[in-house]
C-alpha cells in the first residue's frame, strides 16, 4: 500500500473561542489531485495553511511523507509551496521572484533555465517579462508569474487557495494548465481549493466538501444552505427571489445544510412530470464537465444564484438538449436530500 | 543689508578658495556623522525589524518609550553623554571627552530611535502576504529576516535619510561633548554658531550654505524614494 503524503489525525484548530478547523482523520495519496470545496468561511484556506506548514493546529498532528511535521517542518516547507488566491510578488523582477525559492535552497547557479521553463508554462514569454518589474504586470500576468515561482520548485506537493478566482479567462485557463502538467511531468499533488466545481470534478481524484470547519462528505454532492422555513407538514422551504421555492424534507433546524446526490437531479430543457411534490425548479445550464472517472457528464444548473449539479450520460445531455446558456428544469425529490 | 551680502560673497570666496578651516568642519562633520550613522543603522535596522514584525510583552510600552526618544534635546543628550564621559564618570579612563569618538556616540543616541521607529513603521506597513509567501517558498529565518529587510529598503532607506539630517544638522551634542575645537571637533554646525558670534558672517554663510546643499540632497533623495515606494 502507498504511503500517504499526507495524514491527518485529529486535528483541531482554534482562533480564540471559534473552532475553525476540526478533521479527525483525512489522507491524500501521492501525486492525486485533491478538490476542496465549500462556502467562504468553511475552513478551506485554514486547512492549506495547515498541509503547507506555515500553521501549526492548536491540537493534532500531521504526518508528511510519514513524519511528523514537528520535527521537520522547515524541511517539509521545501517540499510543498502554496498559491494564494491573491499571491504576493516580491519588489523585485519578475526574474527574481521566480528564483527566489530557487536562490533560498543554494541553487545560485543556472537556474535562469528553470526560470525560463517555469515562465513559458505559465504563458509568459520569458524574453518580454523576464526583466519587467513587479508593478509592471496585469493581476492576471502576477498571479502566473506567483504560480512559476511555485513551479520553478518542482515542488512535491503544489496547494492552490482558489488560484483563479480574481484573474481573466485566459489566465485562469493557463493557471489550470500549467498546475496539471506539474502533476503530469514530476507526479507533483495537488490539492485545490476552488468554487469551481466543474474544473475539480474534470480533474480531481476525489473531491472533499468543509463546513464549518468540518469534511462532511467527499464526492459530488449538491449543497444547500438554509435558512429553511419549517411547514406545518414536517416539511422544510427555502424561498428564492422568484417566489418559488425549494421544498425539502424535514430540516433538522432553520440553518441545517442539505446534501443532494447528482444522481437524484435530473435536469430537463422542459418542465417534466413530477410525483406528488417534487421540486421543478426553473435556472440556466452554467457549464458541463466530463467527469474525469466516470465518464459521465456533470450539468451545472443555476437556480437563483444556487448551483446544482446532476449526473448525465452524453447521450442523456444530446437527447435532452442541455446545453450552456439554455434555460432548463431542474427536478428532485424531497426525500432525497441528505442533512449534515 | 551689506553686511550679509558682502557675508555672501566671501561665503563663496571660502569655498571657491577651498579655505583649510571651513573644509575642515566640513571633513569632521562628514567623518562623525558617518561613525554615528554606521552605529545607528546597524543597531536600529535589527531593532526595528524586532519592533514591528515580533510579538512581545510590553511592546506598545517600548513603542511609546521610542517615540518618546524621537523627540529627545539634542543638549539633554549632550549632557548625559557629557557625564559618562568626563574625567569623573564611568568612561572617563578612555580619554573620550573632546575627541570625534564622543560625538560619535551621542549622534549615534540621537538618530537609534529615528532609525528604529522608522524602521518599525517600514516593517508593520509591509504587506502581510509577504510573510506567507517567504515562508512557502522555502526561506530559513536569516533568509526571511533579510528578505523583509529587502522589502522594505525604500521605507528603510527613508529612515536612514531622516536620522543622517538630524545628525548632521545637530549643535547641542558636538558643542558640549566635542568641546567645538578647531581642526579637531569642530563641526559644521558648531562653526557656524562661533564664526556667527564673532561677526565672521563669511565662514557662518559658507557652512551654512554647505548644510543647506547637504539638506536639498537628503530632501531630493526622500522625495524619489517616496515615489518608488507609491509602487
Amino acid at each position: 500500500m502507498t504511503e500517504s503524503i499526507y495524514a491527518l489525525k485529529g486535528i483541531r484548530h482554534c482562533y480564540g473561542d471559534l473552532v475553525a478547523l476540526s478533521i479527525d482523520d483525512f489522507a491524500v495519496a501521492p501525486g492525486s489531485i485533491i478538490g476542496l470545496v465549500g462556502p467562504n468561511g468553511s475552513g478551506k484556506s485554514t486547512l492549506l495553511r495547515m498541509l503547507s506548514f506555515l500553521e501549526k493546529p492548536s491540537q493534532g498532528e500531521i504526518l508528511f511523507s510519514g513524519s511528523s511535521e514537528e520535527s521537520s517542518t522547515r524541511s517539509a516547507r521545501l517540499h510543498v509551496t502554496l498559491l494564494d488566491q491573491e499571491p504576493y510578488l516580491l519588489k523585485r523582477s519578475v526574474m527574481e521572484n521566480v528564483a527566489y525559492g530557487l536562490k533560498v535552497r543554494g541553487m545560485r547557479q543556472g537556474y535562469a533555465i528553470r526560470v525560463k521553463e517555469a515562465l513559458s508554462w505559465v504563458g509568459l514569454a520569458p524574453e518580454e517579462f523576464a526583466r519587467r518589474q513587479w508593478y509592471e504586470l496585469s493581476g492576471g500576468e502576477a498571479q502566473r508569474v506567483a504560480l512559476a515561482c511555485r513551479l520553478v520548485l518542482h515542488p512535491r506537493v503544489l496547494l492552490l487557495d482558489e488560484p483563479t478566482s480574481s484573474v481573466d479567462a485566459t489566465s485562469a485557463a493557463l493557471i489550470k494548465e500549467a498546475s496539471l502538467r506539474a502533476r503530469q511531468e514530476w507526479g507533483t499533488t495537488l490539492v485545490i481549493a476552488s468554487h469551481d466545481w466543474p474544473w475539480l470534478h474534470e480533474v480531481c481524484d476525489e473531491v472533499f466538501h468543509l463546513f464549518r470547519g468540518s469534511i462532511i462528505g467527499s464526492g459530488m454532492g449538491n449543497v444547500l444552505f438554509g435558512p429553511w422555513t419549517i411547514r406545518a407538514d414536517g416539511l422544510a422551504e427555502k424561498h428564492l427571489a422568484d417566489g418559488t421555492a425549494i421544498l425539502v424534507s424535514a430540516a433538522p433546524n432553520e440553518k441545517s445544510m442539505a446534501v443532494i446526490d447528482p444522481r437524484s437531479v435530473s435536469v430537463h430543457k422542459a418542465p417534466a412530470a413530477t410525483e406528488g411534490r417534487a421540486n421543478t425548479l426553473a435556472g440556466t445550464i452554467s457549464a458541463l464537465a466530463l467527469q474525469k472517472h466516470s465518464g459521465r457528464v456533470l450539468v451545472t444548473a443555476t437556480v437563483d444564484s444556487i448551483h446544482f449539479h446532476a449526473e448525465l450520460s452524453s447521450t442523456e445531455v444530446r437527447a435532452r438538449g442541455v446545453f450552456p446558456g439554455e434555460q432548463a428544469w431542474v427536478c428532485f425529490r424531497p426525500e432525497d436530500v441528505r442533512w449534515i | 543689508m551689506n553686511y550679509i551680502l558682502e557675508g555672501l560673497v566671501k561665503a563663496f570666496q571660502l569655498l571657491l578658495r577651498g579655505d583649510p578651516e571651513t573644509y575642515s568642519a566640513i571633513r569632521v562633520t562628514v567623518q562623525v556623522s558617518t561613525y554615528s550613522m554606521l552605529a545607528s543603522l546597524c543597531l536600529g535596522l535589527p531593532l526595528g525589524f524586532l519592533l514591528g514584525y515580533g510579538t512581545f510583552p510590553l511592546k506598545k510600552m517600548v513603542r511609546t518609550l521610542v517615540d518618546t526618544l524621537l523627540s529627545l534635546p539634542t543638549v539633554l543628550i549632550g549632557l548625559i553623554v557629557y557625564a559618562f564621559v568626563s574625567y569623573r564618570g564611568p568612561l572617563g579612563e578612555y580619554g573620550l571627552l573632546f575627541t570625534l569618538p564622543a560625538i560619535a556616540i551621542g549622534q549615534t543616541i540621537l538618530a537609534l530611535p529615528v532609525v528604529v521607529a522608522l524602521a518599525a513603521t517600514a516593517v508593520e506597513s509591509l504587506d502581510q502576504r509577504l510573510h506567507t509567501t517567504l515562508l512557502t517558498l522555502g526561506a530559513n529565518p536569516r533568509q526571511f529576516l533579510l528578505s523583509n529587510l529587502w522589502e522594505a529598503r525604500f521605507g528603510l532607506l527613508a529612515a536612514g535619510v531622516a536620522a543622517y539630517g538630524r545628525v548632521l544638522t545637530e549643535v547641542g551634542i558636538s558643542m558640549m561633548v566635542g568641546g567645538n575645537i578647531k581642526w579637531h571637533t569642530r563641526t559644521i554646525t558648531t562653526a557656524v554658531a562661533l564664526e556667527t558670534g564673532k561677526g565672521q558672517f563669511g565662514m557662518g554663510i559658507a557652512l551654512g550654505l554647505v548644510l543647506m546643499a547637504i539638506a536639498l540632497t537628503v530632501n531630493l533623495s526622500l522625495f524619489f524614494l517616496r515615489k518608488r515606494t507609491r509602487h
